[in-house]
This record gives C-alpha cells, sequence and structure tokens, in this order.
C-alpha cells in the first residue's frame, strides 16, 4: 500500500526528531561543555579549530604567511561555488565525472580531519 | 529562459497550494532521507538553547567568561543547555553532510529542484560560519587565539584583505568590539538570514514535492 504523509509518514518525522533529541541530550550528559583558560595575551598559542575546520586547518599546512588566503579562502570558497552550480557541472560532463570531483573534495575533507585528528 | 522566468518558475510561488496532509510520499524512500528532518531537529535545538543561553551570556571583554562561569555554576539547567547548543550543533554539521550527500546520490538536485539545491549550499555556508563566530563567544584561550588566525588567513588576502579584516575585527586587534560584532552575526543576521533560507527551502519542498528514488 502507499504510504500517505498523514500518518506514516508524520509518524516517522516524530520519531526521528525525538530519537535525535534523545542522542543530543545523552551526548550532553556524556561529555558536558567545560570552561577554557584565561586569555594569555602575552604570548600567541595555537589554537585548534573545531572539527569541522580542521580539514582547512590541513590545507594551511601547505601554504606560506603570505599565501595562507589560497588555502584558507580559495580552496574552500572553489569548492562551494562547485556544489552551487552541481546541476549545471552535470550536464556538461556527466554524473559520474561530477561524482568523481565530489568524492575528491570529500577526499580532502576527511584526509585533512584525519590527519589533523591522528597526527598532530 | 531569463533568469528571472527561471527563478519564478523554481521557486513555484504561483502553483497551487497543497494541504501538508495530503501530500504524497513517493514509494521506496529510504531512511537517508531522514537527514533533512534530522538537521531540521539539530537546528531548532541550537535555536532554542542559544534563546535560553542568551538569557544568561554577557557579549563584552570583561563580562564574557564571567558569565560562561556563571551559566555553568549558578544558572539552573546552565550547563546542560549549553552542552545541548554544542552537541546540537555538531548533529546539525553532521546531518547536513550526510543530506547533501544523499541529494547528490539520489540526483535530486536536477530540474525543476535546482535553486533548492543552491538554497541548501547556502544554508550549509551559513551554518559554517555560524560556527566560527560562535566559537569565539566563550572568550577564553582557544576561541581567542582562534579568532586570532581564523581572521588573520582574511587579512592575507590581497589588496582587499586589510579591509576586510577591519570590517571583520572592527579594528587592527580582536577586541572586545570584535566579540560584539562576532556576537551580533551569532545571534542575529546568521539566523535571521537561516530562517529566510529554511523557509525557501521548506516552501520549494512542499511545492515539488519529494523527489523520486530513481
Amino acid at each position: 500500500m502507499k504510504k500517505k504523509f498523514y500518518p506514516d509518514y508524520l509518524i516517522e518525522i516524530l520519531f526521528f526528531a525525538i530519537v535525535t533529541f534523545e542522542i543530543i541530550l545523552l551526548l550532553a550528559f556524556l561529555f558536558p561543555p567545560v570552561i577554557g583558560r584565561e586569555i594569555d595575551f602575552t604570548s600567541a598559542y595555537q589554537p585548534r579549530p573545531e572539527w569541522y575546520y580542521l580539514w582547512i586547518f590541513w590545507l594551511l599546512r601547505f601554504f606560506s604567511t603570505d599565501m595562507v588566503f589560497i588555502g584558507g579562502i580559495v580552496i574552500p570558497l572553489f569548492i562551494v561555488g562547485f556544489l552551487i552550480f552541481i546541476p549545471w557541472i552535470e550536464r556538461y560532463i556527466g554524473w559520474k565525472l561530477t561524482a568523481l570531483l565530489g568524492l575528491l573534495f570529500f577526499l580532502i575533507f576527511l584526509i585533512g580531519t584525519l590527519v589533523e585528528v591522528f597526527y598532530q | 529562459m531569463n533568469f528571472i522566468d527561471w527563478f519564478l518558475d523554481r521557486f513555484r510561488l504561483k502553483s497551487a497550494h497543497r494541504g501538508i496532509f495530503e501530500r504524497e510520499i513517493p514509494e521506496g524512500i529510504n531512511y537517508f532521507y531522514c537527514f533533512g528532518g534530522i538537521a531540521f531537529t539539530a537546528f531548532l535545538l541550537c535555536l532554542i538553547s542559544g534563546l535560553f543561553l542568551s538569557l544568561h551570556y554577557v557579549p563584552s571583554e570583561k563580562e564574557a567568561y564571567l558569565s560562561i562561569q556563571r551559566i555553568h555554576e549558578e544558572v539552573y539547567l546552565g550547563k546542560l543547555i549549553r552542552g545541548i547548543h554544542k552537541w546540537s550543533a555538531n548533529v546539525l554539521i553532521i546531518s547536513i553532510i550526510i543530506h547533501s550527500i544523499r541529494v547528490f546520490i539520489t540526483k535530486s538536485y536536477r530540474p525543476p529542484r535546482e535553486l533548492n539545491w543552491i538554497v541548501g549550499v547556502i544554508i550549509f555556508f551559513i551554518v559554517m560560519l555560524e560556527g566560527f563566530t560562535g566559537y569565539l563567544l566563550p572568550w577564553d584561550q582557544k576561541a581567542y587565539w582562534a579568532t586570532v588566525v581564523g581572521t588573520n588567513i582574511i587579512g592575507s588576502i590581497p589588496f582587499i584583505g586589510e579591509s576586510l579584516l577591519l570590517i571583520i575585527r572592527g579594528g587592527y586587534e580582536v577586541t572586545g568590539v570584535t566579540l560584539a560584532r562576532f556576537y551580533s552575526f551569532h545571534v542575529l543576521w546568521f539566523p535571521l538570514i537561516l530562517a529566510i533560507l529554511l523557509w525557501a527551502h521548506f516552501h520549494m519542498i512542499k511545492k515539488l514535492g519529494i523527489s523520486k528514488p530513481l
């Protein structure tokens, strides 16, 4: 039988919304937030960003101080531009090539994150 | 078809309204179709916990760090609410990534849904900026230096870098002015933009329906 929005789909939506809330609640209890140290203005400190910025942090290592904008701005914005134009890129080069390019960018994200998490 | 015609057609402002309970659900969709909804749930939790945090947080150089301590130690359930805010932000970003991959693999970005795909990418971008601006607000060692490093990258852009840096930091150094600015972006500008974009995202889903699985 064909599924209807009400009641079949609505029940599933509510189920997943509640499970999401429970997972977040569990994470908040298990790994509570911490208060960081007070700012030490006297000496520069090399901080680590949140995990979703680690791949950019990894890219920065390949550029000298006056060229970091390539790793930190140009490459990320290029990827955002690629994502925005996917519907048109796919029309010209086909789904498989687009998927390959997308996979390449996803691998940059994945490798950068893993390298920063495990090797630094 | 010129740009305005394309926009009006894809945005479907003129098509007939269907009640939400009468919407058709295509056959053969799987549980990966849940991640958009999971992302929205995480967004709502971020919003609600953020509203409660903003009751106690003070965005000033002297008070910011102390108000975080007060949230942890004195405010009723304060530490839990801060935990929910932090973790729902993480769940939000993970579920947006999985949602985008699902949309790409099922080729749901194809016409007539390409405008909705673009809106989704911009939502993802703004959510990342929410993460960046929110990181400074605790005003501790990590937050301060991460913002110094992050905004230095913007400053290294040739020609326009310095002006951009001054706009974002509100001066040459990261100070209380930067904190006030990031606070404004984090709780006013970006959430407002997100609310409008999310409305557009859901409006188009409602008008175009869920894409048929291949």
